[in-house]
């Protein structure tokens, strides 16, 4: 396959989203660095507080992209997803905080060694289990993801369900006093992901994961191994995953058995189906639309006749709701929609061809 | 036999199985009372032809006319109660279920098999020394005897037979063959058979489904002296 | 017919290993009959989440993550109606506590099966064509179903506090008090299993059934309405699992936890006896809970490691499917 240029599009909302902390500033009044308070920054202000929404929107991007690499490429069902990413935020967690390295070898050796463990956890699952056919694949992840999230829960070292505070963090890198550094550093990885993912997709070996997401009886009969391609999928997303969970270790400056929990399973999930499986720009669009709407309302008091409903207490059964209505309606998400509907007034406007194909573009 | 009368017409259906399109326009009358055939090399579409005629994998496009009843459209449990009893390829019984079991779920109404068992049994006498049998027990013919014997529970008009030679000795032939000769008495028979000379030995008229579609249909009479024909649409003489 | 008999045999083995792995390691003869008795109390309750789980799969291959749900929902169900306050209060119409729990038992298994048939009509039926979308809604609905009781009930579990009859009885065995509720259950599930049985065995559904399993399209073509059959069954099926939650909440209470907890002890079940098979469903139950009680014993007595029986049905799911994945009565993929 041809590797495509990036379009402009990307290229422009690249250009905004650099300028976004300053722009937001500008509009506001407000100072992107925050408020001076002697030494000390306080997180004060629009910019800031925008700066953080943004971050999240990035790290749930890479997140749910690194699930559409396993889920919408390759066709993988994986129910463990966050197995990696709280491993990931559990490693450099613990270097930080139990370890006498100094903060800036344990942040260093934090990063490497969360990635490498998320690597090791996806080879092995996937050696041991890929066999596995569809069903037993994903309650096979499901049931190590929950076992690892028990485990933590119980742990004592780890101080249990309660977790623990990240408290050794450099200043130029604490969200909590530079927000803007850790919000282009959080940018740079979320682009870096992007383009990661959408040259392997484009690549040769992203060619087989979709022919082994279409049939994998035909992708083996023309000679590839598919073990050999869905290991390598579940590794990468796994690392992606464990990326994330860093990086959200670092956000919220807490390490509990929470990242383990399935809702960092749930949220990719969603995320993809919602944006759509199988494109590029699907899972970001989900990530920002969900996190987005979840700023939004989570502040809102809706009144029907005589009772109150804080949109906050059923937010996550409101979601859940979303992706039941999702998968039903809009199996193939917001982009995947678009692109089925641009391509039938594509196909309206020119003579029709015989059968219909799913549409594969570059989105 | 009067061919004005069918109780089944296949007008020009198109079948699609996911986006492969299988069926491109089959066409084809069956009288009532006779024994009819589809021919064809294998993977010609002669299975998806008696299953679109099921409603398993309904057609897109054409019509199904089952004594002056369309078809199209209507689930397979409501066109078998119309009266079309399937015997698919394979032998495909329930194997972990007996042969009375095997029976009796065929029932439409309670007392079928009661009714029907002295046919049944007279048929295929096989099968009353089997009858507590796990179907997955049975020998290939025995397993044929009683996918046949299955579509013969309730009062069907029209059976649709899927290779029923498949697999078998030459012994278990020429019974199935008398069985089925026996069973047309009685009921219209829509055969899908690769084994030539049993087909031809059975049915009165044929037809030759190529590549998807109906390419020559006509009497068997006719039929087995056109070797021209046979040598050219089944590639046996 | 060979390979049931070594089924058979294997999980005879296998549950008296564990039943002398728990008598060597039992103080006395007392904490044995505890342990056997808890072991068997929760196999029972794990059966009634597995046998919908492995019987819906069998039939639709539809692995319903939601099953762990419903159990979930049959206990706050029964909860709400036993108690004062919550949603419904009976305890004024009904002041008979036996009467009201009947009741609250009915209410859960109404409960149970009004969602499932929902489920199953109005969100699976669309999906038959796209299993993995199948998959991911169920597992959504098992999200949805735990949050709806976080919406309407609350997210601290509740324990059962409004005593009856059989839950307040206790009988004395070994110098050791046992109580009769879980006696109560054990009869319970045991009758289930062998009612289920008879009717996949005896009457013309459960032939239907077991016909389905093999080839639900076959059983179409015979003129049966094979869809009508997945209502009734995936109903059946979450309306045993509502009732399961329902006889557990007077021992266990009504949380949230349930859900996930039992779907996967269950999916252990299922996938250790092979899914799809009843009689190893049945006795994948019986393996299951046993094991569980046995090591919540063990690692309470011996290593100070309460995670250890917590996670327990893991353990055993990840051994069995990488060793095994078809189970014990399974067919061979
Ligand atoms: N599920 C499917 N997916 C894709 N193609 C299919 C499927 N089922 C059948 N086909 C194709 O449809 C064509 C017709 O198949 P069909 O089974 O009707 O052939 P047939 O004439 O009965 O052959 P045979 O004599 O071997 O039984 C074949 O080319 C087959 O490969
Ligand atoms: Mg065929």
């Amino acid at each position: 396959m041809k590797e495509r240029a990036i379009p402009w599009v990307f290229l422009l909302i690249l250009v905004s989203l650099i300028a976004f902390p300053f722009i937001v500033a500008l509009l506001t009044g407000s100072s992107p660095l925050g408020v001076a308070r002697g030494d000390r920054m306080i997180m004060r202000g629009e910019s800031v507080r925008w700066q953080a929404v943004l971050i999240e929107i990035f790290l749930l991007g890479i997140l749910a992209m690194s699930y559409n690499l396993i889920f919408g490429f390759t066709g993988v069902i994986s129910f463990g997803h966050a197995l990696f990413f709280g491993m990931g935020g559990y490693t450099i967690g613990l270097l930080l905080e139990f370890t006498d390295l100094d903060t800036t070898s344990a942040l260093i050796f934090g990063l490497i060694g969360g990635l490498a463990l998320a690597a090791l956890l996806g080879l092995i699952i996937g050696l041991v289990s890929l066999r596995l056919q569809g069903v037993y694949f994903a309650i096979f992840t499901l049931a190590v993801a929950e076992m690892f999230f028990i485990f933590f829960g119980r742990l004592q070292l780890t101080r249990a369900e309660d977790g623990f505070a990240i408290t050794d963090l450099p200043v130029w890198l604490d969200p909590t006093q530079s927000r803007l550094t850790f919000y282009y550093i959080v940018l740079a990885v979320f682009v870096l992901t992007f383009v990661f993912i959408r040259r392997l997709v484009n690549s040769p070996t992203g060619a087989v994961f979709k022919a082994i997401r279409e049939n994998e009886d035909r992708a083996s009969a023309i000679g590839y191994n598919p073990l050999t391609y869905k290991l390598i999928a579940i590794t990468i997303g796994g690392v992606f995953a464990a990326l994330a969970g860093i990086l959200q270790v670092i956000l919220n400056k807490k390490v509990g058995p929470e990242l383990l929990s399935v809702t960092y399973t749930v949220d990719p999930l969603l995320m993809t189906i919602i944006g759509g499986i199988g494109t590029f720009t699907g899972p970001v669009i989900g990530a920002s639309g969900l996190h987005l709407l979840d700023t939004a309302l989570r502040e809102q008091i809706v009144t029907i006749g005589s009772t109150t409903i804080r949109v906050a207490d059923s937010w996550s059964l409101l979601l859940g709701l979303i992706f039941i209505a999702v998968v039903l309606i809009f199996p193939q998400g917001i982009v995947g929609t678009w692109m089925r509907w641009r391509a039938r007034r594509v196909r309206l406007s020119s003579p029709p061809k015989g059968a219909e194909n799913p549409v594969q573009a570059d989105h | 036999m009067n061919p004005t009368d069918p109780i089944l017409t296949v007008q020009a259906i198109h079948t699609f199985i996911g986006q492969f399109h299988i069926l491109e326009g089959v066409s084809f009358t069956v009288p009532r009372g006779s024994i009819s055939v589809l021919l064809g090399r294998n993977g010609a579409g002669k299975t998806t032809t008696l299953k679109s005629i099921m409603g398993m994998t309904p057609p897109r496009e054409g019509t199904i006319l089952f004594d002056g009843q369309n078809l199209i459209g209507k689930r397979p449990y409501h066109i078998a109660q119309l009266g079309i009893g399937y015997v698919p390829e394979h032998r495909a019984i329930f194997k972990e279920l007996t042969v009375r079991e095997n029976l009796e779920i065929a029932e439409r109404k309670r007392g079928d098999l009661a009714r029907r068992g002295d046919l049944i049994f007279d048929l295929f006498p096989d099968l009353k020394r089997l009858y507590t049998l796990l179907g997955g027990n049975l020998s290939g013919g025995q397993q044929q005897m009683l996918a046949i014997a299955r579509a013969l529970v309730p009062d069907n008009r029209l059976l649709l037979i899927d290779e029923p030679s498949e697999g078998l000795a030459p012994v278990i032939i020429e019974q199935l063959m008398s069985a089925i000769e026996r069973l047309s008495a009685q009921t219209t028979i829509l055969l899908v058979e690769q084994n030539f000379r049993m087909a031809s030995k059975l049915a009165q008229l044929y037809t030759i489904i190529d590549d998807g579609r109906s390419a020559i249909s006509g009497s068997m009479s006719d039929l087995v002296r056109d070797e021209a024909l046979i040598q050219r649409y089944l590639g046996v003489a | 017919m060979l390979r049931q008999r070594t089924s058979w045999i294997t999980i005879i083995i296998l549950i008296a290993a564990l039943l002398i792995f728990a008598a060597a390691t039992s103080r006395n003869l007392g904490t044995f009959g505890i342990t056997v008795l808890s072991g068997l109390f929760q196999a029972m309750l794990l059966f009634l989440v597995a046998s919908g789980l492995s019987i819906i799969f069998g039939l639709m291959d539809v692995l319903n993550f939601a099953q762990g749900g419903f159990f979930m929902i049959g206990a706050y169900v029964a909860y709400d109606v036993h108690h004062p306050g919550g949603l419904i209060d009976m305890t004024g119409a009904i002041p008979n506590a036996d009467l009201r729990f009947f009741l609250s038992i009915l209410a859960a298994i109404v409960i149970g099966a009004l969602l499932g048939a929902f489920l199953e009509r109005g969100l699976l039926r669309p999906l038959y064509a796209r299993p993995i979308f199948q998959l991911v809604l169920t597992f959504g609905v098992s999200l949805v179903l735990v949050e709806a009781v976080r919406f309407i009930w609350s997210t601290t579990p509740y324990s059962w506090t409004a005593l009856f009859s059989v839950r307040e009885g206790y009988f004395t065995l070994f110098e050791q008090q046992f109580s009769t509720y879980r006696l109560f259950v054990i009869g319970i599930g045991f009758f289930l299993i062998v009612a289920i049985a008879l009717l996949l065995q005896r009457t013309r559904i459960g032939i239907i059934i077991r016909a389905g399993v093999e080839d639900s399209g076959m059983v179409e073509a015979l003129g049966i309405n094979v869809r009508a059959v997945f209502t009734l069954v995936f109903t059946f099926g979450c309306a045993v699992a509502a009732f399961g939650g329902a006889i557990a909440a007077p021992f266990l209470g009504a949380s949230i936890g349930m859900s996930s907890s039992f779907l996967l002890s269950a999916i252990a079940v299922v996938v250790l006896g092979g899914l799809g098979s009843y009689v190893g469903t049945a006795a994948g139950s019986i393996l299951v809970g046993l094991a569980i009680a046995v090591m919540a014993n063990y690692s309470a007595e011996f290593l100070n490691l309460p995670v250890l029986a917590s996670m327990t049905p893991m353990l055993l799911l990840v051994l069995v499917l990488l060793l095994r994945p078809s189970g014990l009565f399974g067919e061979r993929r």
